[in-house]
């Protein structure tokens, strides 16, 4: 076995070798068209900040959807309010890929919010802005807007127009990834994240003996590190890093949040097929309402900056 | 000449990629497994198993306390094909796992208590069965 793998090892080389040199030997004789592609293929700017897009992407597919804190907020019992929504109307002052990319990620988060309060019909007006800002990043063919303004019309569609834009969002992202435009699928999660930040934080302030609530703004603290590793990334995007700088202050007001994690081991049974897990372990969150008052108040200048 | 380079370039490709045996089309399992979520879970994520060239798959979300978060799995027929789904805490610490008692589970509901960072790893029981895919769902 070790003999015809050395064997085998052998050929690869002595082939290696004859190619680099027939390569070697022919590189005088480039032709000028040949020129003209290395050097469209040097030009070529990516999106990329240099580093493994794995890496960017691992860290991307783990922020968690805005719609779980959409979902908290209507089971919280707190009412639905659209003024806390970003406008539809707003869309027309976006005229960057940076501005366009962070509010269709914001626009995304309301379109979620008005789904999950059953407000299909203010959530058409956000589909609207999302097929136009995404139309104009070149990834509108991601919105199958006769679909899901199909199912809006009909509140009892609610799963199925969950499902359908979780599904979109999911798609734009694996693309946006796929063309090293990662930059982008960055400034989306953020615009998203950083609107239900703000929708979080207004609810939680209107009700202060709702501890779930301020927990629930503690725990983004763990979402804010991953969401600043992201944009340690792009640096050299002017853009990008001037919203890092804001997201830093949002960071320091963060540092006064305490999370503690005691791990316990889990116990699980079978039921009906499915392995049902009893988590042990348990987070503590120490978080006030002034923490919280602070947090809101950074968040929403910061929004303020990305939806004006 | 060019010919010769060819056959050269040829020869030499197929010296030193090896060739793959299997193909894993984990994209149509893992919308497949989208349906498959339970009712009342809201779909999050799929995921694509394709193991045909390592020992495991691994992605990571924020799991959120208060939150119950279900993971199946789908793979050729009805049966799991030895894939195995485990979740660990930002620690490593084995928190589930669809494997129990030797059997294999197609899926597990995870009802969260403790907020951070969360590993899904796939794992290969069956040196046949290394092509799946799974849907991350969650309820309130």
């Amino acid at each position: 076995m070790l003999i015809f793998v050395n064997n085998l090892l052998a050929m690869r080389l002595l082939v290696i070798g004859f190619v680099a040199l027939l390569m070697a030997s022919c590189s005088s004789g480039k032709k000028p068209d040949d020129e003209a592609f290395l050097k469209s293929l040097e030009s070529e700017t990516t999106a990329g900040p240099g580093v493994d897009e794995e890496v960017i992407n691992a860290i991307l597919e783990q922020i968690p959807s805005p719609l779980e804190i959409s979902v908290l907020l209507k089971e919280s019992g707190s009412k639905y309010a659209p003024e806390m929504l970003n406008s539809a109307n707003n869309l027309p002052k976006y005229n960057s890929n940076y501005k366009k990319a962070l509010n269709l990620g914001v626009y995304g988060t309301d379109l979620g919010y008005t789904n999950i309060f059953g407000r299909n019909q203010d959530g058409i007006k956000y589909i609207s802005s999302i097929k136009s800002l995404a139309d104009e990043l070149n990834i509108g063919q991601f919105f199958d807007v006769v679909t899901i303004g199909r199912l809006a019309a009909n509140s009892k569609n609610l799963d199925s127009l969950l499902l359908i834009t979780t599904m979109n969002f999911n798609h734009i992202n694996h693309y946006l990834q796929s063309q090293s435009r990662d930059n982008l699928s960055v400034l989306l999660l953020t615009g998203g994240w950083v609107e239900a930040m703000q929708i979080t934080c207004q609810t939680a302030v209107k009700n202060p003996k709702n501890k779930e609530l301020q927990e629930k703004v503690g725990e983004q603290k763990i979402i804010l590190e991953q969401i600043l590793l992201l944009f340690s990334f792009y640096q050299s995007d002017s853009n990008m890093a001037a919203l890092m700088t804001d997201l830093e202050k949002l960071k320091a007001a963060f540092e006064k949040v305490d999370i503690s994690y005691t791990y316990k081991e889990s116990t699980l049974e079978i039921i009906n097929g499915v392995a049902v897990i009893k988590d042990n372990s348990s987070t503590t969150i120490n978080i006030t309402p002034e923490n919280v008052e602070e947090i809101k108040n950074i968040t929403n200048a910061i929004r303020e900056k990305i939806i004006s | 000449m060019k010919k010769f380079v060819f056959i050269v370039l040829c020869v030499a490709s197929l010296g030193m990629s090896p060739v793959p045996d299997q193909t894993c089309d984990s994209e149509s399992f893992a919308t497949a497994c989208i349906p498959k979520l339970a009712n009342g879970f809201n779909f999050l994520k799929s995921y694509k198993v394709d193991g045909v060239a390592k020992d495991k798959v691994e992605y990571s979300y924020v799991f959120t306390k208060g939150t119950q978060y279900m993971i199946n799995l789908c793979a050729n027929g009805n049966t799991t094909d030895g894939i195995v789904v485990s979740i660990f805490d930002k620690e490593r610490n084995k928190v589930a796992t669809s494997k129990v008692n030797g059997q294999f589970i197609s899926a597990i509901a995870y009802p969260c208590n403790a907020t951070g960072i969360y590993y899904i790893q796939y794992t290969f029981d069956d040196p046949s069965g290394h092509c799946g895919g799974s849907a991350l769902g969650f309820k309130r």
